[in-house]
């Protein structure tokens, strides 16, 4: 049973972005960049159900940048069997990658497909249900637990205000909640044998695939930021200001 | 095909892919797992109860992080002294990092030196070290001086039967009390005119007959100990190498010690750099904040030059080492300017925290007294100096405008 895990390459977790000063988006020069914090819960799954002799090959695939090779040579420390990089320069959208992810389902033919529930830089949150609905395969999203028994998926999925059990038949697209599980750490021999692993490059072209894009970014700006708040002098001033000027009681 | 780099046109110096990835976990490690149990730690503790280090030392050991020293033959992880210094770098960035880099997590192994010793020697000392359930010191140093120990050691060990007998005073020894056994350096022959002094090093137990310890008080938490040898009996099977051949099992040792020593001073002093970056930035001023002003950024950009300077001669030694060359004058390079930078940055550190820099609920003021020992431990600074200006005037002669 193979495994395919789709990464992307993000600002790591613990920066603190920045928002260009022009406006036209976050400023990524020297900033360390990570696999996806989702994705790297969906590498440990996938090698997780391998040493349960569940998987039998993890393959890590990413859509971007030659950069994004970084990120797949993590995600082989962690134990992937192997790479694929789709190399673009292109801005994407997760319908371009979706795209490009379901040609390269056509190729792997995986009976499982884990994806991160969303990126941390754009938060859109929709390549998962998106490439589930081109390929026409079930999908298990939000999942905190996984199971694999009989050719089907149990996925616990987290929703707003419980948690819904649901079985689907293999093929089947996951998408990782953050309860799945922890990731472990890339043991130095792993981080070794990672350099000798087979990576593939192929271009969206290749694959016949148009990533161009659909949407077009007017502006990003950072939030506003919070006013200094100030001292009252007594409660009737507070309750005097909490009705005239903030407006919120009668 | 390029690989990023290229790409960046960056074509200095660059750790390999694979050490990148290595910092990065060792990173997330100190951040995720280490830091949680400092904080609930004293500001002076020297380590973490027993539960902790038992987990934290079973996690490093999937990470294929323990026993880095230690030769593959019996059970070791050994890594590229580029790799020990990463490593050095990054563990040491925590409250404890001057003396228990990551809780004591990595590394592991007796002193290396044990590996000269006979198959007896290593499997009664050596593989119990391996598998922790030994801790071994090194004792060199004696009240008459540690930097020359040729000619400075006077405990004396004298042949009797079957036994060594050994009389004198050892100094400033780290891990004496509570260890297993020691390795303990010894004269059997003073120099004459015509044969040279001779020290022999031997394996004592702290059982044996005539050893004792006493603790000597010092800046930092972790006390160093004096031992007094008073007709203390070491078996003749306890001889560690040749008799009278013991620096020659010592020298390379404590070369090579030399650069992860460097490398943790740096990653102390780096972390304090980062911590005072993030608080001149919100520390408001009369007008504007403390990162606006030039005395400070003076300071903060005197300080990442000195580190990154200091760890590119760390990193020059390593490769020197790795690449199978004598990395002597190397290492006391990386030694003396990464030790001395660290004190120095430390202590602008503190000066740019104000008051909050000395508090103890500070990591600073822990660092800036250990940082001191790190000027004297593993050579003070002056003998350092010694070996790189010996080295540089017995190779140069006068450039091109003077020879």
């Amino acid at each position: 049973m193979k495994v395919l895990v789709p990464v992307k390459r993000v600002v790591d977790a613990n920066v603190k972005v920045r928002v260009k000063s022009d406006g036209t988006g976050m400023d990524l020069a020297n900033v360390k960049m990570a696999v996806n914090p989702f994705c790297e819960i969906g590498i440990e799954e996938a090698v997780r159900l391998k040493e349960a002799d569940i998987a039998t090959e993890v393959i890590a695939v990413s859509v971007g940048a030659s950069q994004c090779k970084e990120q797949l040579r993590t995600c082989l420390a962690l134990g992937a069997d192997r790479a694929i990089l789709v190399e673009t320069d292109e801005e994407l959208e997760p319908l371009a990658i979706a795209k490009v992810l379901e040609a390269i389902y056509e190729q792997e033919r995986p009976e499982i497909v884990i994806f991160g529930k969303q990126s941390i830089d754009s938060d859109n949150g929709q390549t998962g249900q998106m490439f589930a609905a081109l390929t026409g395969i079930a999908q298990g999203t939000f999942a905190s637990e996984l199971r694999i028994t009989d050719g089907k998926a149990e996925v616990v999925r987290e929703i707003d205000g419980g948690l819904q059990t649901v079985l689907l038949s293999l093929p089947v697209a996951i998408s990782t909640d953050l309860r799945l599980n922890t990731p472990r750490y890339a043991s130095l021999p792993n981080i070794m044998k990672a350099k000798k692993k087979p990576m593939d490059v192929t271009s969206p072209g290749d694959l016949g695939v148009d990533v161009g894009a659909r949407t077009t970014v007017l502006n990003v700006a950072p939030p506003p930021e919070r006013a200094a708040g100030i001292k009252v002098e007594s409660v009737d001033e507070l309750v005097d200001k909490l009705r005239h000027e903030a407006k919120v009681i009668e | 095909m390029g690989i990023a780099i290229e790409e960046e046109n960056h074509y200095g110096f660059r750790l390999s892919d694979e050490l990148i990835l290595l910092r990065d976990q060792i990173r997330r490690f100190m951040r995720e797992e280490v830091k949680p149990i400092e904080d609930t730690l004293p500001h002076d503790a020297i380590g973490c109860g027993r539960e902790d280090r038992i987990r934290l030392r079973a996690m490093a050991e999937a990470m294929g992080l323990t026993r880095l020293t230690v030769p593959e033959e019996y059970g070791g992880n050994p890594v590229s002294a580029m790799a020990r210094a990463v490593i050095a770098e990054e563990s040491s960035k925590c409250r404890l990092g001057g003396y228990a880099p990551a809780l004591g997590a990595f590394g592991g192994g007796p002193p290396n030196i044990i590996w000269g010793g006979t198959p007896d020697q290593i499997e009664r000392y050596g593989i119990p070290c391996v598998e922790g359930k030994m801790r071994a010191f090194v004792a060199i140093t004696e009240p008459t001086g540690g930097s020359d120990p040729r000619n400075n050691i006077s405990t004396r060990a004298e042949r009797d039967g079957d036994e060594w007998v050994l009389n004198g005073r050892k100094m400033w020894i780290t891990g004496a009390e509570g260890a297993d056994f020691g390795i303990l350096f010894a004269r059997t022959r003073d120099g004459t005119a015509e044969a040279p002094p001779e020290i022999t090093a031997f394996i004592v137990e702290p059982t044996f007959f005539g050893i004792n310890f006493n603790e000597i008080k010092v800046i930092r938490a972790l006390s160093p100990y004096e031992i007094i040898l008073e007709n203390c009996r070491v078996p003749v099977g306890n001889v560690l190498g040749t008799v009278g051949q013991g620096f020659g099992v010592a020298q390379s040792w404590l070369v090579d010690a030399r650069i992860p020593y460097a490398a943790g001073c740096i990653g102390m002093a780096q972390e304090a750099l980062d911590m005072a970056c993030g608080w001149v930035k919100q520390r408001p001023t009369r007008d504007g904040m403390l990162a606006d002003k030039q005395a400070i950024q003076w300071m903060i950009a005197d300080s990442e030059v000195e580190l990154r300077a200091a760890r590119m001669l760390v990193y020059d030694a390593a490769s020197k080492v790795d690449a199978g060359q004598s990395g002597k004058v190397d290492a006391s390079i990386c030694k003396l300017y990464g030790t001395e930078t660290a004190g120095r940055v430390v202590d602008r550190a503190i000066q740019m925290f104000g008051g909050m820099g000395v508090a103890q609920e500070m990591p600073l003021e822990r660092w800036y007294r250990e940082l001191r020992v790190k000027r004297i431990g593993e050579g003070p600074s002056e003998v350092h100096r010694m070996v790189i200006a010996r080295d540089k005037l017995r190779n140069t002669n006068g450039g091109v405008y003077f020879s």
